[in-house]
């Protein structure tokens, strides 16, 4: 029975293996972090960080994860950088002190504490967003997680939109409020390739 | 009424010459009456981005210097007349503040280009600074000087993208003006003091350098600065009434404040026109 019952652990091994924790790079080309803001209640402003670097793990196993995003708040487009007869763009605008501060705080990260799977897939992210040297938890929630082979290389990939709200206001970036909202959507689409 | 205390014109303009109007009509008559000063822009403050300090941003610490200028001023001024020794160490003191300031930026640069960047704004905060504490006996001439400052970096700060600046600089420009109407109304003059230049040369000094190193002054706007506390030195009917007077230098002063917005406008656009 003891003979059996090791057989079946050493059996096991490789699959145990199989399914250590996986990382994946994200690939900017396929991937965008966006930004959404009621704007007097009349319509949305939307936004985008052009410049942006993303890790993931996974333990498909475990049904564990995690999540580390940074992002160059200088890259920040709204999509007016063109000043046009205007002394400045909006873009010029939203990097200064009033808003993501970018000489001060060149970077905002999200960092994840934990991945909450639901069934196979992970389904919401738990973490912290820091902004303007201020760290707050902000919660994620996974809208769609897929899998496949990337056609070129054959490597797995995954790709993933994920979404969540703050106020930022809790940030210390209070200019504008309440006329430019202070709740801001945030979604993270990315695709990752696995290392 | 909280829309109202919303919009920049009330945070920077109306509710700052407001509360400025109110205390130095309420202290015309002690050697405080320039508190009016850092009245009006703590009002700003509260009213814009209110009182917070965690973490100690560039725009934390200025508010911090601010509010402690003039406690440093009324030490000074409750004390013997101070020295042209004594003013210029406060000059430098305030150059070496404004490193403390912006050091979360200058670490970030080059060493060499950090340095550069550092001892510039150094070199430019103090020379504003003993300029405007040089006008600490004569309440029309720093009037006049406060108002041309706070509006020329207030103005140079909107065309360099920073509603943040455009606020600031006006209420420094609007508690002036609330001293120089006082002054006029009262008909005499009242000494701004250590306590009321100090605020303004310090405040409007760390807004420019502001201006340069979070949005996007030109540094060639910032000696240019330097003109208005040399403008209102320019001779005034001494014997003409005291409006006029007031009327004359405050003239001085916005024509070059002018000069620095001009500056401005021209990195914004690429031209005068």
């Amino acid at each position: 029975m003891s003979k059996s019952l090791a057989l079946l652990f050493l059996a096991a091994v490789p699959y145990t293996a199989a399914a250590a924790p996986e990382s994946f790079t994200v690939d900017p080309m396929h991937s965008s972090v966006n930004f959404a803001i009621d704007y007097g209640g009349l319509n949305i402003i939307y936004g985008k960080f052009t410049k942006f670097g993303a890790k993931f793990t996974m333990d498909r196993a475990a049904k564990t994860g995690s999540v580390d995003v940074t992002i160059e708040t200088a890259s920040v487009d709204s999509g007016d950088s063109d000043k046009g007869s205007r002394p400045r763009s909006r873009d010029d605008h939203l990097r200064t002190a009033d808003f993501f501060n970018a000489a001060e705080f060149p970077r905002m990260t999200y960092k994840s504490s934990r991945v909450v799977f639901t069934g196979d897939n992970p389904s919401a992210i738990e973490g912290s967003l820091t902004l303007l040297g201020v760290t707050k938890p902000v919660a994620l929630t996974i809208e769609r997680f897929k899998c496949n082979p990337a056609t070129a290389t054959a490597k797995e990939r995954c790709g993933t939109v994920a979404v969540g709200k703050f106020k930022r206001s809790e940030f210390g970036m209070t200019r504008g409020i309440p006329t430019i909202n202070d709740e801001v959507a945030l979604t993270i689409s990315v695709q990752g390739i696995l290392d | 009424m909280l829309a109202l205390a919303d919009h920049p014109a009330v945070q920077g303009g109306v509710a700052p010459l407001i509360v400025a109007l109110v205390v130095a009509v309420a202290l015309a008559r002690t050697r405080f009456a320039w508190l009016a000063i850092v009245a009006g822009y703590a009002t700003m403050v509260a009213l814009s981005t209110g009182f917070s300090f965690s973490p100690l941003t560039v725009a934390r610490k200025t508010v911090l210097l601010g509010l402690a200028a003039p406690l440093i001023g009324i030490a000074i001024d409750l004390g013997p007349r101070p020295s042209r020794a004594m003013m210029t160490a406060l000059a430098v003191a305030a150059g070496v503040a404004s490193i403390w300031v912006f050091m979360s930026i200058l670490t970030q640069r080059d060493t060499l280009k950090g340095i550069a960047a550092g001892g510039g704004i150094a070199v430019f905060v103090a020379l504003l600074v003993v300029s405007t504490l040089r006008l600490r006996d004569d309440g029309l001439r720093g009037g006049a000087a406060g108002l041309g400052l706070g509006l020329a970096t207030g103005i140079a700060g909107v065309l360099s993208a920073s509603i943040g600046y455009l606020v600031a600089g006006v209420s420094i420009a609007a508690g002036a003006g609330a001293l120089l109407l006082v002054q006029v109304l009262l008909s005499r003059k009242i000494a701004p003091g250590v306590i009321g230049m100090l605020p303004v040369g310090l405040l409007t000094a760390l807004f420019a350098a502001g201006a340069l190193m979070l949005a996007e002054l030109p540094w060639y706007a910032l000696p240019l600065l330097l003109l208005v506390p040399l403008a209102v030195t320019l001779r005034a009917p001494e014997r003409a009434p005291i409006i006029v007077r007031a009327a004359v230098l405050a003239g001085y002063s916005l024509v070059a404040a002018a000069v620095p917005i001009l500056a401005a406008w021209y990195a914004a656009r690429g031209s005068l026109s």
